[in-house]
């Protein structure tokens, strides 16, 4: 599998694999999101469709809960500065 | 107070109040309120020279007199504004200085003396009949005139004379304020430079008096002409004043000398305001207000040398003029010309001739007595002459302005700039390789085109139009200009390109000649950016290629579990691969486990790479006319990429390699499904049949069949999701590709195909897949299409038989699930228990693939089959029927939807829906 030129040579080229594919994202600010890949750059930054975004709302106090916000949206670009780690997601 | 050297006085003022007499020191008793005594100390005398010293003011009133000359710089200033000083308290008495017009001296004298603004009541003959001799022969017979005038009745020029008054008064006022204005923008210019030659200013001012003594006679006519036309007191025809017409004419001339000094100073003061950085300009003007100014002292001093170098200095500037040609503009437009004055147009000089000799023969017609008409004529002749040159000035008008329009960016940016610019924006643009740096658009034009009616005449590669806005291909209507424009970017882009192959090729001879033999790769581009190694070792190539490295791992990224997981199933299918080959026969299995997502992922990419290569070189592909050898070598290296992409498809590989088969996963993910027709657009036939063979062999395998049951439950999970796209894809793009394989397949291979796909596999499942039913569809309408001889080969008889056995056996399997197969069945038996009959919405348009594979089924079905049909299908007719019929729809569009459908299936049977009565 890798002996073709242009195979992966490192991690980077990993996300490459998920090209097309459904993944799932790991944003700051307590987010995250499911979305096709569609394209992506060395910043990271992503562009995604059929996005779903999760929103962590932690509420501090004597019991510490944790409420989510989802929404969904067609077409997304993401800034590659905020996003902490891409993988695969199998539906 | 001792120290001050005065007396103490206060001693025995403040003695009392001082405390301490035998103190030295003073007592300092400042802000005291009592007397401190140093008012007394204050010398309040020798006032006596205060005025000597300050000057004195005199009286001190409100009304601010503007025209005094606060600051006497220069001799002729002060001298001509002590002149104009003069002149105000004379030209008050209006009547005064109006008596004195009609003296002996002429009145000419007084409105050219003070062309601009110094009007003298002190005519000086001599000099203004030398002024008068300078002019045309007009000016003789003006003195004639005024001679005769002397001699006319005293009477009836009193009369004229009250009402020229009441015009001179205005006039004069009018004159007044702009002389005023004048008078100031003069002072600011003496005084900006003071020290001119002299000498050379008096020529000049001579020169330029002349010239608008001229343009002033110009002026006049023409303002005679249009008071002729606007005002109602017109000139009353010569034959009513016969004498007094004359002088009536003079008094017409005068006013319009008057109007055109106006005009003349007018013209001044914006060119003043426009020009005032150009020190010629300048300087003429200040020249021309010296001129004037100075033309008044030598009136006031008769000076004969002067007088006399101005009378010669006139003489040449005729003959000056006559030569000069007419370029610039009249002296009435206000544009920023900067030598208006000196030259004037020839038309002026035509016309100021023209009406010169009209005046002139007017005026011996006048002494001679000639009729009125041919003086009505020579008026009429003049007027129109005016108008002509009127004409022409508005069109030599126009034009200045048109060219100042197109200079106003001079110096600010040449076309060389612009040019300059406009090479280093394409610069930009230009690439080596269009479809690889910027594929989408050039793919995206290339659609567009099509789409509009295939006008890619010249397939620009560099598509300036798509970035510039311009229509992709199609004519431009109104670009008269653009392709003019587009073929010089178009020139300068090849000029471009030409120099980068050149360059590059430069780049080529001279990295062979400085590293030849190094073994790695230099940088292709200029690498002015981002400094770069000269010499790029690839460490990372395959193990095999260095000795050095092969043991160490395959590359320092990635873990060595992976690397081995990796290597052993490369070497799997190595294994295999050898195997095969070395038996000649694809038979040897290699069990091996199913695909990874990991390698299914891999495959997929490197496939792409290997599809865009193939792309790449397909548009590279060389003409005929190239030669042989190109052509050659061309093919050789699109086969070799063509049988890569073959064995990354794995299509070779056995049957039983795995379950599902590599292949079957490979297509397992959106990308592979896309992939396909891609792929399969540069496979021949026989590598398309044995791929559909493997794929029908394997269809069950596949994840949409697999999880299609999916599909009809209700809830919009992500895994339904999910399965929809991957079915969409699917029918979109794989069946897509396998589409013409089987359209033009003959009936053997239709019939291996359904029996592979009902040996050892699921039919039913299949068929109730959405792409499994389009498949079997599909099969039997090709079929039929046979079957009604349409086709070029002729199926033999024993074809014939084996395809009634397939499909009386398919029609027996299917047969106990005829209306499971419909996708609303199904889905209803996932609504709630309570609520049987909710409509789903779509579900007609679900439906009807189904009918439309029943009425293929019935089609080729026997009569027994009909009836079996029919029997198991009548529920579901009937339901149809009903619901269209009683109304049980949404809406109209779904009624003739269920009749459709229905419809669909009785007249393959030969009934009809209306035949059903309830």
């Amino acid at each position: 599998m890798d002996g073709s030129s242009s195979g992966i040579q490192e991690p980077f080229d990993l996300i490459r694999l998920s090209l097309s594919e459904r993944v799932f994202v790991k944003l700051r600010g307590d987010r995250e999101m499911t979305g096709i890949l569609h394209a992506y750059d060395g910043h990271m930054n992503l562009i995604l469709s059929d996005v779903e975004e999760t929103i962590m709302i932690v509420n501090e106090g004597e019991q510490a809960t944790v409420n989510v916000a989802k929404r969904k949206m067609d077409m997304l670009f993401v800034r590659g500065d905020g996003v902490i780690l891409v993988g695969f997601y199998i539906v | 107070m001792s120290f001050f050297g005065f007396e103490e006085r206060t001693l025995e003022r403040g003695k009392d109040r001082r405390s301490e007499q035998d103190e030295d020191l003073a007592v300092y008793t400042w802000g005291e309120e009592n007397y401190d005594g140093l008012g007394d100390a204050l010398q309040e005398d020798h006032d006596d020279l205060n005025d000597e010293t300050f000057g004195a003011v005199g009286e001190l009133g409100k009304d601010f007199d503007f025209s005094n000359q606060a600051l006497p710089d220069r001799k002729n200033i002060t001298r001509s504004a002590n002149a104009i000083v003069e002149d105000r308290p004379p030209q008050s008495s209006t009547p005064l200085t109006l008596e004195s017009i009609w003296d002996d001296k002429s009145p000419f004298s007084l409105r050219l003396n003070g062309s601009n603004r110094t009007q003298l009541p002190r005519g000086e003959s001599p000099a203004i009949s030398s002024q008068h001799r300078q002019q045309s022969g007009i000016r003789t017979l003006q003195e004639i005139e005024a001679e005769m005038r002397v001699s006319a009745d005293q009477s009836r020029q009193e009369a004229l004379l009250q009402q020229r008054q009441q015009q001179y008064y205005l006039e004069q006022q009018r004159l007044q304020q702009q002389q005023q204005k004048q008078r100031e923008e003069e002072e600011l210019l003496l005084r900006q430079e003071e020290e001119r030659e002299f000498q050379r200013q008096r020529l000049l001012y001579q020169q330029e008096q002349a010239q608008q003594l001229h343009l002033q006679r110009f002026q006049q006519q023409q303002q005679l002409l249009q008071q002729r036309e606007h005002q109602h007191r017109r000139t009353p025809p010569p034959r009513m004043l016969p004498v007094s017409q004359s002088p009536r004419f003079m008094e017409h001339q005068q006013r319009q000398i008057l109007l055109l000094q106006h005009q003349q100073e007018q013209q001044q003061l914006l060119r003043l305001q426009q020009l005032q950085e150009q020190l010629r300009v300048e300087e003429l003007e200040r020249q021309l207000r010296s001129q004037h100014i100075s033309s008044v002292t030598p009136d006031r001093q008769p000076s004969g040398p002067t007088l006399a170098d101005m009378e010669a200095l006139q003489h040449q500037q005729l003959r000056q003029q006559s030569q000069s040609p007419a370029t610039r503009s009249g002296p009435h437009r206000p544009a920023p010309l900067e030598d208006s004055l000196p030259y004037l147009p020839q038309s002026i000089q035509l016309q100021q001739r023209l009406l010169s000799e009209m005046a002139q023969a007017e005026f011996l017609r006048e002494m001679q007595g000639l009729s009125q008409a041919d003086q009505e004529a020579l008026r009429v002749e003049a007027m129109r002459k005016i108008l002509e040159a009127e004409k022409m000035e508005e069109k030599r008008r126009r034009k200045a302005a048109k060219i100042a329009h197109m200079s106003r960016y001079n110096d600010l940016m040449t076309q060389s700039d612009k040019d300059f610019i406009t090479r280093i924006q394409v610069s930009q643009l230009v690439s080596q390789d269009p479809y690889a740096d910027d594929f989408y658009a050039q793919v995206y034009g290339a659609i567009v085109r099509s789409r509009m009616g295939l006008s890619a005449d010249d397939e620009r590669v560099l598509k300036f139009g798509a970035s510039g806005g311009v229509a992709l291909g199609a004519p431009t209507k109104g670009g008269n200009r653009r392709p003019n424009a587009m073929q010089r970017m178009q020139q300068q882009v090849e000029r471009i390109v030409s120099n980068a192959r050149k360059r590059e090729e430069e780049k080529g001879l001279h990295s062979l000649h400085s590293l030849q033999g190094a073994l790695g790769k230099t940088s292709g581009r200029s690498y002015k950016a981002a400094p770069r190694q000269l010499l790029q070792v690839d460490s990372s190539s395959a193990p095999s290629s260095s000795p050095t490295l092969s043991h160490a791992q395959p590359h320092a990224h990635i873990s060595k579990a992976d690397s081995i997981s990796k290597s052993s199933s490369e070497a799997a299918a190595d294994a295999a691969r050898i195997g095969r080959e070395t038996l000649d026969n694809g038979e040897t299995l290699v069990r091996m486990e199913p695909l990874t997502q990991r390698e299914i992922l891999v495959t997929l990419e490197n496939m792409y790479d290997l599809v865009l290569n193939v792309e790449q070189l397909r548009r590279d592909q060389p003409h005929p006319e190239d030669g042989e050898e190109v052509l050659e070598q061309w093919s050789q290296d699109f086969d070799k990429l063509v049988d890569q992409m073959w064995i990354q498809l794995k299509v070779m590989l056995p049957l039983a390699t795995s379950t599902p088969h590599p292949f079957i996963s490979l297509l397992s993910a959106a990308k592979g499904k896309k992939i396909l027709p891609r792929v399969t657009r540069h496979f021949d036939q026989q590598r398309m049949n044995t791929l559909l063979t493997l794929l029908i062999a394997c269809f069950s395998q596949l994840d949409i069949i697999s999880h299609a049951a999916l599909l009809d439950t209700l809830e919009d999970t992500p895994e339904r999701a999910d399965v929809e796209r991957q079915t969409q894809a699917f029918l979109s793009s794989v069946l897509q590709s396998i589409l013409p394989i089987i359209v033009k397949g003959n009936l053997r291979l239709v019939c291996g195909l359904v029996g592979l796909l009902m040996h050892g596999q699921d039919i039913v499942a299949i068929a109730k897949s959405r792409p499994g039913l389009a498949l079997l569809t599909l099969f039997l309408t090709r079929v039929e299409v046979i079957k009604e001889g349409e086709v070029d080969e002729n199926p033999t008889p024993e074809d014939f038989a084996q395809w009634q056995l397939m499909f009386d056996h398919l029609f027996q399997l299917l047969t106990p699930e005829f209306p499971l197969l419909f996708p609303s069945t199904r889905m209803a038996e996932h609504l709630p228990r309570d609520q049987p009959h909710i409509n789903i919405p779509g579900i007609d348009s679900l439906d009807q693939p189904v009918w439309q594979f029943l009425a293929a089924l019935a089609l080729q079905a026997s009569s027994m089959q009909h009836q079996i049909l029919v029997s198991s299908l009548r529920e579901k007719v009937l339901d149809n029927v009903l619901s269209a019929k009683k109304g049980w729809v949404v809406d109209e569009e779904e009624r003739s939807t269920k009749l459709a459908n229905v419809d669909l299936f009785l007249h393959a049977l030969g009934l009809d829906s209306s035949q059903i009565t309830m």
